[in-house]
C-alpha cells in the first residue's frame, strides 16, 4: 500500500488529465483513474523498477479507451489514419492561418483539440501538457519509438486544420 | 549536407523541435531550415501552435476528492490476493484448526499409549522374580502395604471364590504417575490389574486385544482400570465384572 502510494500519488493529475482529454467529461475521468488505479494496485507486483509514471498513464489509456468503446458518445468511429491530406490548399494563406494559431482563445484551442481523433489527440496531450519524452510516449501509446514523431507531427497538422476551421467559422 | 527532402524534414522538424533528434540530425535540420522558406514558415507554425497548445489547453488536475478517495485514508477496494488474505485463508485456517479439534478429540491417542504400557508392564511382571512386591492372596496384607506408597486407595479383594485368586500387589509406573498392580491368578493365567488415579469422567468398559493379550479397560469414580492377560476374552470381561461395584 505504501509502495503504490509513492508509485502513483505523485502521477495522479497526469493521469487525470489524460483520461479527462480522451473521454472528455469529469465523470468518466475519475471512474477511469479509479480503476486503473486499482489495476496498477493489483498488478504492482508486476512492475519491477522503472517508470511509474509511462506505467500508470498506459493502464490510464487503456481503460481509457475502454471507456470510450463501452460509451455511446463515439463521434469518431475511426481512430485513425485516414487523414485529410489537404491542407497544402491551406497553407498558403498566411495571415488567418497565423492568427488561428496564435490564439489566446482557450475554448477555441480545446475544441479544436477535442476534434482530433483520440490516437493524435493522446501525443498532443502527452507531449505539449505532460512534456513526455518520445520514449515515454512511446510506451504508453504503445507504438514503435519512431513512430512517435511522425505521429506528433500529424497530430500537429490537424490540430492546425481544426484551429483554422474553427477560425473561419467565427 | 542541406540534401534533405522537404516532406522528410517536416517530419523531422517535430523531433527537432521537441528536442529529440541526434547531434547530427538536428544540425541537417537546421541547415534546411535555414535554407527552405516553405519548411522554415512550417517550422515557425509548428513552434507556435506548440507554444498556444502549452499556454491554452486546460490541464485538468485531479480532483481533491479523487485523490482523497485513492490515497488517504483508504486502500483501494483490495486485489484478489488481498481478499484471500483477508477472508478465505482465514476461513482455511479455522477449518483446519476445527480439523485438528476433531482429530484430537476423536483419537483416543492418549488411550492407546497407556494401553501399549500396561501390555508392556504385564510382559515385563511375568519375565522375572518382579510380579510382585507383595505376596499374599489376603487383601488386608495386600492393601495396607499400599498405603502410603500411594496417594490414593485401590481397591483390594480376593475373588478365589470365583476362580480368580489374588497372589499380590507391586508398585508400577503408568502414564508418568504411580499405579496400583494387583496380580490374579486364574488356572495357570496371570491378570494384571493396574488401577490409577484419573481426572477424567467415568467411561464405559472397553476389549481390546494388544499384540496378543486382551486388555479390558474402563474409569469408574475417578479410578482407571486396566485389565491385562492372555485370560481368553470372555474370561476376562467376567473378571472384570467382579471388580465393579
Amino acid at each position: 500500500m505504501k509502495r503504490f502510494e509513492e508509485l502513483f500519488a505523485p502521477h495522479l493529475d497526469a493521469a487525470y488529465n489524460l483520461a479527462r482529454w480522451l473521454t472528455g467529461n469529469d465523470s468518466a475521468a475519475r471512474d477511469v483513474v479509479q480503476e486503473s488505479a486499482l489495476r496498477a494496485f493489483r498488478f504492482l507486483h508486476r512492475f519491477a523498477d522503472g517508470n511509474a509514471k509511462a506505467w500508470f498513464l498506459t493502464i490510464v489509456r487503456n481503460e481509457s479507451y475502454t471507456w470510450l468503446k463501452a460509451s455511446a458518445v463515439h463521434h469518431w468511429v475511426a481512430i485513425g489514419d485516414e487523414l485529410p491530406e489537404e491542407n497544402a490548399a491551406l497553407s498558403h494563406s498566411q495571415t488567418p492561418e497565423l492568427l488561428a494559431i496564435h490564439t489566446e482563445n482557450v475554448a477555441l484551442i480545446q475544441q479544436a483539440l477535442c476534434a482530433l481523433p483520440p490516437a493524435f489527440r493522446e501525443v498532443i496531450v502527452l507531449k505539449e501538457l505532460e512534456d513526455l519524452p518520445y520514449k515515454d510516449i512511446a510506451l504508453v501509446v504503445d507504438i514503435p519509438i519512431g513512430t512517435v514523431m511522425s505521429r506528433l507531427a500529424r497530430a500537429r497538422a490537424m490540430l492546425k486544420l481544426e484551429l483554422l476551421k474553427l477560425h473561419d467559422h467565427e | 549536407m542541406n540534401e534533405l527532402d522537404c516532406t522528410v524534414c517536416q517530419t523531422l522538424m517535430h523531433g527537432y523541435l521537441d528536442k529529440e533528434l541526434d547531434p547530427p540530425t538536428t544540425a541537417t535540420v537546421a541547415g534546411h531550415l535555414a535554407e527552405c522558406a516553405e519548411c522554415a514558415r512550417l517550422h515557425d507554425q509548428a513552434k507556435l501552435l506548440m507554444l498556444s497548445v502549452k499556454r491554452q489547453a486546460p490541464y485538468y488536475t485531479a480532483p481533491a476528492s479523487l485523490s482523497a478517495s485513492l490515497f488517504v485514508p483508504v486502500a483501494p477496494p483490495p486485489g484478489i490476493l488481498e481478499r484471500w488474505r483477508t477472508w478465505i485463508a482465514p476461513a482455511f485456517s479455522a477449518a483446519a484448526l476445527g480439523l485438528a479439534v476433531v482429530l484430537y478429540v476423536a483419537t483416543p491417542a492418549s488411550e492407546q499409549p497407556l494401553m501399549d504400557e500396561a501390555v508392556s508392564s504385564h510382559v515385563r511382571s511375568l519375565m522375572g522374580e518382579h510380579l510382585n512386591d507383595v505376596v499374599s492372596s489376603d487383601r488386608h496384607t495386600v492393601k495396607p502395604w499400599f498405603t502410603g506408597k500411594l496417594d490414593f486407595s485401590p481397591p483390594v479383594v480376593d475373588y478365589s471364590a470365583q476362580g480368580f485368586v489374588l497372589l499380590g500387589g507391586r508398585l508400577d509406573y503408568l502414564q508418568h504417575q504411580t499405579t496400583a498392580a494387583l496380580s490374579y491368578g486364574r488356572a495357570k493365567h496371570i491378570i494384571n490389574v493396574f488401577i490409577l488415579p484419573t481426572p477424567e469422567a467415568d467411561t464405559p468398559q472397553k476389549s481390546q486385544a494388544i499384540r496378543g493379550f486382551n486388555v479390558v479397560s474402563w474409569q469408574a469414580n475417578h479410578m482407571r482400570f486396566v485389565l491385562v492377560s492372555d485370560l481368553e476374552k470372555s474370561e476376562l470381561e467376567a473378571f472384570s465384572q467382579l471388580l465393579k461395584p
